[in-house]
């Protein structure tokens, strides 16, 4: 399965300023892997020690947020997957 | 009923189609409680201010410093050292003189949220930390208001509306998540833009025109000006709207 994964600029310091990232995996889990396989400066970023999502992050499939169990969501060939992350600043 | 010089002050805005005289006359009836006296609450209030909310309480404990100029722009050089709240009501009654600003400096706490907002009739949510946020989300749901939430980050923000009972909430959102506050990169034009979606959010909700940005998280992305909109689901458990 081939998504797209999209970030927001300010990822762009991880990725060589690519913001639209080709992966390849059948759950969101397998997507961010190949996203780290790709950018490995993002993995500590994202994810715990124990592999799971970092809190302040959130997942999202087409527009509809993958919370919870974020990891072993589904993704099929096309999907786009956004990565936000929380922000309080004002 | 509008007075003539109110007629005359707001008339482009009266001739959009849907607003007219009984658009004007429900701004002028509103109570607007705008938390947060900074980056999100100047250009909110100031645009409020100008469109004839009849009633904007600002909300702010702290005192302008000389590193929130970049962006806060009810604040200026002369204003360093002086209550943020007092500071901003100085600039919006200059503004417009027809309306009612009021000024709390106190800080909102959960014993004093629901009293400090008062007779709302809604909130503008222009706080800098997520603890009050979701104090300010909370005591909306329980008054039964509409929620009015920006942030902001560097060149990115974000916007959506809260209608209790009837869309997700910030608790929805964010499922109660805590993050520790730090300081963080910002740039004037980005809490411009929010703080002008949260204002247009604001007027669309009194007048009733539009569709709102209920449901729907907007995200900003200045550097590559795009905006982006996801969708956001009640959730039944949610600790704030739930049981609603
Ligand atoms: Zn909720």
């Amino acid at each position: 399965m081939s998504a797209e994964i999209e970030l927001s600029s300010v990822f762009g310091r991880y990725t060589d300023k690519q913001l639209n990232i080709k992966v390849e995996g059948s759950t969101v889990g397998e997507c961010l892997k190949d996203l780290f396989r790709q950018f490995p400066k993002l993995e500590k970023l994202l994810l715990t020690r124990e592999g799971k999502l970092q809190h302040a992050y959130d997942i999202y499939i087409n527009g509809e947020s993958a919370y919870p169990e974020e990891m072993t969501k589904p993704v099929k060939d096309g999907d786009k997957l956004n990565i936000v992350f929380i922000i309080y600043g004002g | 009923m509008l007075t003539e010089k109110e007629l005359q002050r707001y008339d482009r805005q009266i001739m959009i189609y849907g607003f007219g005289e009984e658009g004007q006359e429900k701004l002028k009836k509103a109570r607007v409680f705008i938390a947060g006296a900074g980056g999100l609450g100047s250009p909110a209030a100031i645009y409020l201010a100008a469109a004839g909310i009849g009633t904007i309480r600002m909300a702010d404990h702290d005192t302008v410093e000389l590193s929130n100029l970049n962006r806060q722009v009810l604040h200026w050089d002369e204003n360093i050292g002086e209550e943020k709240a007092e500071s901003a009501v100085a600039k919006l009654q200059k503004l417009n003189s027809d309306i009612r600003i009021e000024a709390i400096g106190e800080t909102l706490t959960e014993a004093n949220a629901s009293q400090l907002v008062a007779d709302s009739d809604l909130i503008v949510d222009a706080m800098d930390n997520l603890p009050t946020r979701y104090l300010l989300n909370k005591t909306a749901i329980e008054k039964g208001i509409p929620f009015f939430h920006g942030a902001v980050y560097g060149f990115e923000g974000r916007a959506m509306t809260v209608i209790p009972g009837k869309s997700a909430c910030l608790n929805c959102l964010y499922h109660g998540i805590a993050v520790p506050k730090v300081k963080f990169p910002v740039i004037g034009v980005t809490p411009a833009v929010i703080g002008c979606i949260q204002a247009t959010e604001v007027i669309k909700y009194i007048t009733g025109l539009g569709e709102l940005l209920t449901g729907r998280l907007l995200n900003y992305d200045a550097l590559s000006m795009k905006f982006t909109e996801f969708k956001v689901n009640r959730d039944p458990n949610c600790e704030h709207c739930g049981n609603l």
